[in-house]
């Protein structure tokens, strides 16, 4: 129920940012992630990052349960 | 693109594996309305298992939001309060109208796309209500900007009680949930322990939503009913401490007002400062409106849609009298209402 | 079902939906003499004389912001005319202008929009040949309207109604970058995308002889005016999803406001149904003019507008509703 896309800080000014999704770029405030550094990615809901995104996509995840292992 | 597309294939093969296995007819909700969409638009309901059946579940806030809500909005509008809303909520029907059509009429409502719009606005008017809407996702963005002086009506839930409740109510037995990636994404998991249920946290790609129900699935096959987590790159165990933080410090919480299910106790998030509580600050002229009206059954049944009662084409308005042209409830005005998505990719 | 009493015209009405049908049909009904021509609810009218067809057609202009990336309510203006003849099969001969502009419109910035006008019109090689200017007292209109009319001449009509079963719909270029220059200009995105707009005469001339249908997608973009071609000419036509024309900076602009792309609006490209033998030749042409040109999908027997998803079901392609809104759910 919450449209989001990810996006790459480029830039921090404050609570500000500048985030790049694939090649759109736009100030998106990151106040909910305060620690959030430039080159790493977050989801963005209604101008928000709201938390960070890492690397682990649906077919990693899915060969980690394959094999067995335990995803938090 | 080759490579995606033999991989979702293979996964797709997997799960009737696995739901052959299961043989009997399983009920799995998507409690999402993005996971719902998912789910129409990339064809993944058709090519299911016959014996598994997705159901949708509440989590469009927008078809869950109160008539009274919506009624009492408008008389703000009407009365001439200065009105900001997400773009979602212009054209569900209240029983004295929709916002928009209350624009139309003269009164001053804005469409924004982030409550930092609507905190610009309330420099040229002062007098600014911020129409506050949706899940765990959504309210930390209106704490903050409570913090920084927007004066806001709220209709913000938080989205797990309604999970219970679907769970306590028992009207269709649910085997599984694939349960919200973003309202996961600042609760965390923990949250989710309780409920007894088999769920997998999962993202709102094709390829997460196909990963989802696998998981799930292989769950209700060995009988477990853990929380596991699909969304691995965004939900974190303790989800995102800044933002129930904030949620905390601006609002309390209390009963909600759902549509389809009534009032779910502790589901429902109010402002706590009195002078930015826009159900407090207006007293006087919400204590006019007549909700008896919008009480009244108006014929729409999304409230059972919602609850997984009914499919969409059971409301004996749906398609008829209810489109996505000419709305009559809020499953139909909403691009993530179970009811708009049948009517569009079906 | 009883049908509500309009007292009011609303926003959706001018959204090219079906609210935008409806209110077309209401003054249709009592503005409905003819004459001699003929209009199948086309981009234009028709009028045989001799052995030729006069071909006229007008359109107005209204777009906030008046100057975004890529162009101005001048150049569109003029693109939009000259393109709705030319989708007809019909040679533009001119263009009248008429302009409705605010009291304390900047004259600078009239100029500018007088510039790109002229600039459109050489660069197509359709002069203007008739205008009338009127000024509005300050907030009674905002900013400027442009209203273009055009003529032209075709020995063939190309209607929206002539798509047959095998043919393959192309498309001469990406979509939808029109809407992407506008949105970005509102919304205060940066992106190297810029407005799609150019005048296809030139384009269409070369490939008239080979083209069953075409429509420019502007209002409502390729879902609205894909779905026109189908239901005029009575066709099924299926879209593929990995062959959507889409730059990626697109589907970011329309994911983040959650917008449809498909009802993205371009302003210089246009969509046909040709032969499948002729797509070959077709496209070798308007590669010429658009790297980006490419066959997206097929005409079929039956009914209806679909979407051959990546994962290899159909699913319908909706028609959008009215103005566009951002989402956050």
């Amino acid at each position: 129920m919450c449209l989001a896309f990810p996006g790459k800080i480029i830039s921090i000014n404050g609570q500000q940012a500048t985030a790049d999704f694939d090649g759109v770029q736009k100030d998106i405030n990151i106040g909910l992630v305060p620690d959030i550094k430039k080159g790493e990615y977050v989801i963005v809901h209604a101008g928000f990052a709201v938390q960070q995104l890492t690397k682990q996509d649906a077919w990693e995840v899915l060969k980690e349960y394959e094999k067995g292992n335990k995803i938090i | 693109m080759k490579k995606e597309i033999k991989l979702s294939e293979d996964l797709i093969k997997k799960i009737h594996n696995v739901a052959n296995e299961i043989g009997r007819d399983i009920v799995i909700m998507e409690v999402c309305g993005t996971h719902t969409q998912t789910v129409s638009r990339s064809g993944i309901r058709k090519l299911m298992p016959k014996n598994v059946r997705l159901l949708t579940g509440p989590g469009c806030p927008v078809c869950v939001t109160a008539q009274e809500d919506i009624d009492a909005v408008i008389h703000l509008a009407k009365a001439g309060i200065p009105i900001a809303t997400y773009g979602d909520m212009l054209r569900v029907p209240g029983f004295f109208g929709s916002l928009e059509q209350v624009r139309a009429q003269g009164a001053k409502v804005f469409s924004v796309y982030s409550v930092e719009e609507a905190l610009a606005l309330k420099k040229d008017y002062p007098e600014l209500v911020f129409f506050g809407l949706g899940f765990d996702t959504t309210t930390p963005m209106t704490a903050m900007a409570l913090k920084k002086g927007l004066t806001v009506y709220s209709t913000h839930k938080l989205f797990l009680p309604a999970m219970d409740a679907l769970l306590s109510m028992g009207e269709i037995k649910i085997d599984g949930f694939l349960s919200p990636g973003h309202v996961s994404a600042i609760v965390g998991i923990k949250p989710y322990e309780h409920m007894n249920v088999a769920q997998v946290i999962t993202g709102f790609e094709t390829q997460d939503v196909l990963v989802g129900i696998y998981m799930l699935i292989c769950q209700i096959r060995d009988g477990r009913r853990e929380v596991e987590n699909e969304y691995v790159r965004l939900v974190k165990q303790k989800g995102n401490p800044v933002a129930l933080k904030m949620i905390a410090d601006t609002f309390e919480i209390g009963d909600g007002n759902w549509r389809g299910f009534g009032i779910i106790p502790n589901s429902g998030l109010e402002v706590k400062n009195p002078k930015l509580n826009a159900k407090i600050k207006y007293k006087d002229i919400l204590s006019k409106v007549d909700y008896s009206k919008s009480k009244k059954p108006t014929g729409c049944r999304c409230g059972e849609v919602i609850r997984g009662l009914i499919m969409p084409e059971q409301c004996p308005m749906f398609g008829k009298i209810c489109t996505p042209e000419k709305p009559y409830g809020p499953c139909m005005v909403s691009d993530e209402g179970g009811c708009n998505t049948e009517y569009r990719y079906n | 079902m009883k049908k509500e009493k309009l007292e009011t015209i609303e926003l959706d009405h001018g959204g090219g939906g079906q609210k935008s049908s409806e209110l077309i049909s209401a003054i249709r009904n009592i503005i409905s003499d003819k004459g001699k021509w003929k209009n199948q609810m086309d981009d234009g009218a028709t009028l045989k004389v001799g052995n030729q067809y006069l071909v006229f057609t007008t359109d107005a202009y209204i777009v906030d912001p008046i100057f975004f990336p890529g162009g101005d309510i001048g150049k569109i203006s003029v693109c939009g005319t000259i393109n709705d003849l030319a989708m007809m099969g019909a040679i533009p001969q001119g263009l009248s202008l008429s302009m409705v502009i605010e009291e304390g419109f900047s004259v600078k910035d009239l100029l500018k929009i007088s510039q790109s006008i002229q600039k459109a019109s050489r660069e197509a090689g359709v002069p203007i040949v008739t205008g009338d200017t009127k000024v509005l007292p300050k907030g009674k209109i905002d900013k400027i309207e442009i209203t273009t009319a055009g003529v032209g001449l075709a020995k063939k009509i190309i209607s929206n109604s002539g798509a047959e079963i095998g043919d393959v719909i192309i498309t001469s270029g990406d979509l939808g970058e029109h809407t992407v220059a506008l949105l970005s200009s509102r919304f205060n995105y940066k992106t190297k995308i810029i407005s799609d707009s150019k005048t296809l005469n030139k384009e269409m001339q070369l490939i008239a002889k080979f083209v069953h249908s075409a429509k420019d997608p502007t209002r409502g973009g390729l879902a609205a005016n894909i779905i026109e071609i189908a239901e005029k000419s009575k066709v099924k036509i299926v879209l593929k999803e990995e062959l959507l024309p889409y730059k990626k900076e697109t589907l970011a602009i329309a994911g983040l406001l959650g917008i449809d792309v498909l009802s993205f609006a371009s302003e210089g490209r246009f969509i046909a149904a040709v032969s499948e033998k002729d797509a070959k030749k077709v496209l070798q042409i308007l590669r010429k003019f658009n790297l980006e040109a490419k066959i997206i999908g097929k005409v079929e027997k039956g009914r209806g507008v679909f979407l051959k998803t990546v994962l290899g079901s159909l699913r319908p392609i909706e028609m959008p509703r009215g103005k566009l809104v951002p989402r956050i759910c």
